[in-house]
C-alpha cells in the first residue's frame, strides 16, 4: 500500500519521526514497507482495503517503550493507533480510523505477570492472546477457566477495552478488568484503583479506588495506552452442565427472553446465555453456495426447508451451569420448569465432569479457538463481516420490537438474516452478522448502505450500539446525543486538557481532539 | 509434531462423507469420541496447548521453526483448528484425504509458498504482520513446513 501520511507531516518529517521511533524501539521494529501498510489494513473492511491506511506501525516491546514513543509522537505530532494485538476483526482490524496513524503494536508485550490461583485472576500485557493466556493456564495446572470470544486470536485485554463478550459467568469481559496500568498521552505513567497506592496489595482485588477511579475512562478509549491491567477469572467448576433446546419459532424469542432473564437476575443462571439464530449453526457446514445458489437473501420457504433438513429450530438456546453437581441438578430442574411451561421437548442434557476433556468447540467452557472466523467460508473467496450491535433490555417486548425492526431493514437490503441475543442480565445484546463478499463492489455498496440505515432506524427506536466498526464511529457517536452531545463534548474537553496533540488514537468511538478535529465525518481514503 | 491425525470434527461432515471418507480413531480420539452425544457429529479433538514461543532475538537466524509453527500458526493449524478445517476442506475436495488438513502432513508445500501465504493472507486467513512473525522467524517456519520441492 502506499504511503498515506499523516495531517500536516511532510514527508521529511514523517522520517524524522520514524527515525526517533526506531531510536526508542531499534530499527527492527519500525515497519514502513509498503507490504508493512498491508499487513496494518483492514482486511474485512466494507470496501477497500486501502480506505482505512496506516502510515507504518512501531513495535515496543516495555512500558518504558511505549513512554518513550508517546513522548516523542508528541515531539513529532505524529499520531498513534494502539493496537494489542490487531485482530479486531470485523470492527477494523488492525487498521487507524484516521488515515497516516502509525500503528502502535502492542503484541510484543505479551507476558502473563502473574496467575493468581487463590484469589482467581491474572495481570496480563496487551499482547497476550486468549490462547497464550490458556496454555498458561493448563501448564501451570491453575484452576482457573476463562472467559472467551468468537475470536481467541485476539488480545485478552484488547477485547475487554473494546467491551468483548464471552459466554460463561465471565462473560461481560470490561467487568473482569480490575486495576490498569495506563501510559497517559503524555507518556507519564499512571495506576488506576487500588494501584494508584505505592505497593498496594489489592491493587487487581478491590474495582474501586480512594475518590474517582478512572478505570473505565480507559476502555473503548483514547485517554491513553494499557500497558498492563488485571482481570478476574473464573474459579474451576467442579462440573458443569448444559441444557439445549432447539427453538421453533421466530417469535418464541419473545417468551424465551422473559424465561432466562428472571432466572438471571435471580442468581440460578449465571453465565451469558447466548442465543443465535439458525444460520449461526448453518455457517459452519458449508458454503452458501451449497445451501442457496442466488445472490438474493435465502427465501422464507427455503429456510423452513434447512430447518426441517438440519433439525433445527429458528433459534437455539444453551443454558449452561458451572459447579458443584448437587447444585447444578437443582439448578437444573428450575430452569427445565420454567422452559416447560412453554415447551413441551425436554431439552438435551450434558454433563461434563473434573478431569474429563473439555469441548474446544464451545465457548461456554472457555476454551479459545479461532474457529467462528470459519464463517469467511461460508461466503467465499475474499469475505469479510461486520456486527450491527445495539443493546437492549432483556425482555420479550424489547426484544421481539428491535428484532422485527432489523429483520425487515435486513430483508429489505435482500440481505441473509444472522441474529444473535445474549443475555447479560438486565440488558441482551443484539449482534447481526453481516457477511459479505468483499470482491463485489455492489454488495460492499449495500451492505454499507444498510449499516447505515440500521444504526439511524435502530437509534430513532432508542437503541444504541455498543461497538462499532471504524467506518461507524462517527455515526454512532451522534446517537448518543443527549443535551446537544453532551458525554462527546465532555470526552473531547477531556481529550484536549490531556492531550493538546491529539497523538492517541484521534477518532476512536468518534472522540476527535482538536488537532485532528476538522477529520470527523471523513470516511477514510476514500468517499 | 510429524504424527497423521486425521481431523474430522468440524469440517462439513456431508462433505466428508460424500468424500466417502472414513474416521481413523487415534488412541486420543477414541478418548473423547466416548463423551460425545450419540449419533451426532464426531466431537472435536481435543485441545493441544502450543509449543512457548523459543526465546532470544526474534530477528535472528535459525530459529525453531517446529516450536514456531506451534506458537504462532497454532492458533489455526492444529488439530480442530480453524485453518486445519478449512484446508481439510479444500483438499478433500481435490482428492486428497483428509489428514492433509494438517500443514505438518503436507509433503506439497514449498517454504516460497509458505512466505507468501503468510505475508499476502488467503481465504480465510489475513495476512500476518512482522509482529505477528517476523521474517527470520518465517524463514524457520517455511524451511520447517516446506518439504516440497
Amino acid at each position: 500500500m502506499k504511503l498515506t501520511l499523516p495531517p500536516r507531516i511532510s514527508p521529511q518529517q514523517f522520517d524524522a519521526a520514524l527515525s526517533a521511533f526506531a531510536g526508542a524501539v531499534g530499527k527492527d521494529w519500525v515497519m514502513s514497507s509498503d507490504a508493512d501498510r498491508d499487513a496494518y489494513a483492514d482486511i474485512y473492511n466494507p470496501g477497500p482495503t486501502e480506505q482505512w491506511p496506516a502510515s507504518a506501525a512501531v513495535a515496543p516491546a516495555s512500558v518504558e517503550e511505549i513512554q518513550a514513543v508517546v513522548r516523542l509522537a508528541n515531539e513529532h505530532k505524529t499520531p498513534l493507533w494502539p493496537v494489542s494485538r490487531g485482530k479486531n476483526l470485523g470492527y477494523g482490524a488492525n487498521a487507524p480510523r484516521m488515515p497516516g496513524s502509525v500503528v502502535l503494536d502492542l503484541g510484543r508485550m505479551n507476558k502473563v505477570l502473574e496467575l493468581d490461583p487463590e484469589l482467581a485472576y491474572c495481570v496480563v500485557e496487551p499482547g497476550v492472546s486468549f490462547f497464550d493466556l490458556y496454555d498458561h493456564i493448563q501448564r501451570e495446572k491453575a484452576p482457573l477457566w476463562m472467559s472467551v470470544p468468537g475470536n481467541g486470536w485476539g488480545s485478552v485485554l484488547g477485547n475487554a477495552l473494546d467491551h468483548g463478550m464471552g459466554y460463561t459467568p465471565y462473560g461481560q469481559h470490561a467487568q473482569n478488568l480490575c486495576g490498569m496500568e495506563v501510559v497517559l498521552p503524555s507518556g507519564e505513567l499512571v495506576r488506576t484503583g487500588m494501584g494508584a497506592m505505592d505497593g498496594a496489595h489489592a491493587f487487581h482485588l478491590f474495582p474501586l479506588s480512594y475518590g474517582p477511579d478512572w478505570t473505565k475512562m480507559f476502555t473503548q478509549s483514547n485517554f491513553g495506552v494499557v500497558s498492563k491491567a488485571g482481570l478476574w477469572l473464573q474459579p474451576a467448576p467442579e462440573t458443569s452442565m448444559v441444557l439445549t433446546w432447539d427453538i421453533p419459532n421466530e417469535e418464541d424469542i419473545g417468551w424465551v427472553i422473559d424465561t432466562v432473564t428472571p432466572l438471571k437476575l435471580k442468581g440460578v443462571i449465571d453465565q451469558n446465555v447466548f442465543i443465535p439464530s439458525w444460520l449461526g449453526k448453518i455457517v459452519l457446514m458449508g458454503q452458501r453456495k451449497d445451501f442457496w445458489d442466488k445472490p438474493s437473501a435465502i427465501p422464507e420457504w427455503r429456510v423452513q426447508e434447512l430447518l426441517k433438513e438440519h433439525k433445527l429450530g429458528f433459534w437455539q438456546v444453551q443454558v449452561r451451569l458451572y459447579g458443584d453437581e448437587a447444585m447444578n441438578k437443582a439448578r437444573a430442574e428450575v430452569i427445565k420448569a420454567a422452559f416447560k411451561q412453554h415447551l413441551d421437548a425436554a431439552p438435551r442434557e450434558e454433563w461434563w465432569r473434573e478431569g474429563e476433556p473439555l469441548n474446544m468447540m464451545d465457548p461456554t467452557m472457555g476454551v479459545p479457538s479461532a474457529v467462528a472466523l470459519q464463517m469467511g467460508d461460508w461466503v467465499g473467496g475474499r469475505s469479510g463481516h461486520m456486527g450491527f450491535s445495539p443493546v437492549v433490555p432483556a425482555t420479550g417486548k424489547h426484544v421481539l420490537d428491535q428484532l422485527k425492526r432489523s429483520r425487515k431493514i435486513i430483508a429489505d437490503h435482500d440481505v441473509d438474516f444472522y441474529a444473535s441475543f445474549t443475555i447479560s442480565g438486565r440488558f441482551a445484546t443484539n449482534i447481526n452478522m453481516l457477511m459479505f463478499d468483499r470482491d463485489k463492489p455492489d454488495e460492499l455498496a449495500n451492505m454499507r448502505k444498510l449499516f447505515t440505515t440500521l444504526v439511524d432506524a435502530t437509534a430513532k427506536a432508542g437503541y444504541g450500539e455498543y461497538r462499532a466498526h471504524l467506518g461507524w464511529m462517527d455515526e454512532v457517536n451522534d446517537t448518543y446525543g443527549y443535551n446537544n452531545s453532551a458525554q462527546r463534548r465532555l470526552n473531547e474537553a477531556v481529550k484536549d486538557a490531556i492531550d493538546p496533540n491529539g497523538i492517541i488514537a484521534p477518532g476512536k468511538q468518534g472522540v476527535w481532539p482538536l488537532a485532528y478535529r476538522e477529520e470527523r465525518g471523513k470516511k477514510g481514503e476514500v468517499a | 509434531m510429524n504424527r497423521k491425525i486425521l481431523i474430522a470434527a468440524a469440517v462439513p461432515v456431508a462433505l466428508l462423507s460424500l468424500a466417502g471418507c472414513k474416521r481413523v480413531d487415534s488412541p486420543d480420539e477414541q478418548k473423547v469420541a466416548t463423551a460425545g452425544p450419540e449419533g451426532g457429529p464426531p466431537p472435536p479433538p481435543p485441545y493441544t496447548i502450543r509449543d512457548e514461543a523459543p526465546r532470544g532475538d526474534r530477528h535472528a537466524a535459525g530459529r525453531d521453526g517446529a516450536a514456531l509453527f506451534s506458537n504462532h500458526c497454532g492458533y489455526c493449524h492444529l488439530p480442530g483448528g480453524m485453518g486445519t478445517n478449512l484446508v481439510t476442506v479444500q483438499q478433500v475436495k481435490a482428492g486428497n484425504s483428509p489428514e492433509m488438513g494438517l500443514l505438518t502432513n503436507r509433503e506439497d508445500l514449498t517454504a516460497e509458498y509458505v512466505k507468501a501465504v503468510v505475508r499476502n493472507g488467503k481465504v480465510a486467513m489475513p495476512p500476518q504482520t512482522r509482529v505477528d512473525i517476523t521474517d527470520a522467524e518465517l524463514d524457520a517456519v517455511a524451511a520447517y513446513l516446506g518439504k516440497g520441492k
